[in-house]
């Protein structure tokens, strides 16, 4: 089952394990330069908001509410990250699409977990998620735009834009793996750690585009696809709605715009890098074909990303099990 | 278990891994004085204020919840719901308390999956 609490999304299987539990959060985050560079992981500035579909009938359009799930608010070119939060350290395997475009292997959204690609995330040790795997080690962020514009990957791969928005499915280890790997005492992972009704044909749904390139590894699967209970896992679409329309749905105001890389470094404010020696999968070749947003921009001669300019990330603090940092979470508190 | 023992138990088992959670920095990071931290992890003086609390259960990767209750207080955040409706969510908890985990766990608002 999945519930809602305090803007997280928390995947339990009591009927599996009572220790198998999973939170997600999205989080905010400074878009990256869509530039030649790559840059560092970018800090988490606090959770995105996150509602029920079903609250709000009439307000969000048509599509949307026989898909259920529930919706988050983010501007035109945020960006956001997916954080497999601490939890009771069970594991899961996790796959996530955006407009039902696999992030992991850039395939169209297909039941089940697979390998000869890895078609999903091992959590742990996978900690978070911050865009396409578009190789070996790096990805592409995660950009909100508006579906229908053809930068979103979904759009990018299929010619059509028709689901928009976020997918993820949960899988939890089958009970007897888990419990043979407390038998082992294998070490838990370490967990490193958002007026009046509008009429809903005048809210706009967001898809994910690819954004700048981050260093960011994927791990392969050390378990094996038999360690994961495929017959018990959860499943959650995640609208995006315009922040601009975020109000007009929900009564409430949406998050204000996060600071620009630039900004953030010139603030000398920390970025991050997570280090695990844990190998990891080899990038997408059809999610390393996409055009960035800025590529797609050019292509159609428009500047899509305001304030773009290349930053210089200059205080980055080393994150995970590999090589202990002085901070344990990866956020920033911004004054 | 205590309050002090389970927050030192909890310490100790991830100090086996990761010298950053020595008393002295783990104080240091949810801003109280080791001594201090000392003392409740040997139940010699009253569990922490809520604020603490809560900065200790994210320290140590624990359920702030747990961790309150162990102390005998009950998050702000509960208390304020329950203020709303006094009466409701009291019958609410009596008739719960017997009910075993997952029957309680069928009450709570799942996210609707649709057709997708």
């Amino acid at each position: 089952m999945i519930t809602l609490e305090s803007d997280r999304l928390v995947f339990s299987f009591p009927e599996v394990h009572d220790d198998a539990r999973l939170d997600i959060t999205f989080q905010r985050t400074l878009r990256i330069p869509d530039d030649d560079r790559t840059y560092p992981l970018p800090p988490g500035l606090g959770q995105f908001p996150l509602r029920h579909v079903d609250d709000f009938g009439a307000r969000v359009p048509e599509n949307w509410r026989p898909r259920g799930g529930v919706m988050l608010p983010m501007f035109q070119s945020e960006a956001l990250w997916i954080s497999f939060g601490r939890g009771s350290g069970y594991p899961f395997a996790v796959k996530v699409a955006t407009g039902k475009i696999n992030a992991v292997d850039g395939k169209p959204w297909v039941s089940g977990l697979a390998q000869g690609p890895q078609n999903y995330m091992a959590v742990p040790p996978q900690p978070w998620l911050d865009g396409y795997c578009v190789a070996k080690g790096v990805i592409r962020q995660f950009v909100a735009m508006p579906l229908g514009e053809g930068y979103t990957a979904e759009e990018q791969i299929t010619g059509e834009a028709e689901h928009g928005g976020i997918q993820i499915v949960a899988y939890p280890m089958k009970r007897e793996f888990y419990e043979r790997m407390q038998r082992e005492q294998e070490p838990r992972a370490q967990w490193f750690g958002v007026p009046a009704p509008a009429a809903a044909r005048a809210v706009s749904s967001m898809g994910l585009a690819p954004g700048g390139r981050m260093r960011q590894h994927i791990y392969d699967d050390r378990h094996g696809l038999d360690a994961w209970d495929q017959a018990h896992g959860s499943r959650c679409f995640i609208a995006i709605a315009n922040s601009l329309h975020w109000r007009a749905i929900t009564g409430e105001a949406p998050p204000t715009l996060p600071p620009t890389a630039r900004d953030y470094a010139k603030a000398n404010l920390p970025w991050f890098d997570y280090y695990d020696e844990t190998p990891t999968v080899e990038g997408a070749g059809a999610l390393d074909k996409l055009l960035s947003v800025v590529g797609m921009g050019k292509k159609k001669g428009k500047a899509p990303l305001p304030e773009n300019e290349s930053a210089d990330a200059g205080v980055v603090v080393p994150l995970g099990p590999g090589k202990p940092g002085p901070r344990p979470v990866r956020e920033a508190m911004l004054e | 278990m205590t309050f002090g023992s389970f927050i030192r138990t909890a310490r100790e088992r991830r100090l086996a891994d990761d010298s950053r959670f020595s008393l002295r920095q783990v104080a240091q990071r949810i801003d109280v004085e080791p001594a201090y931290l000392s003392k409740v992890e040997r139940d010699e003086v009253a569990p922490p204020s809520e604020a603490t609390i809560v900065r200790l259960a994210r320290e140590l990767g624990e359920d702030a919840d747990l961790l309150l209750a162990m102390a005998g207080k009950i998050s702000s955040d509960l208390a304020e719901i329950i203020r709303k409706r006094p009466r409701l969510f009291a019958q609410l908890i009596r008739e719960l308390k017997t009910m075993p985990d997952h029957a309680i766990l069928r009450l709570v608002r799942e996210v609707r999956d649709g057709d997708w």
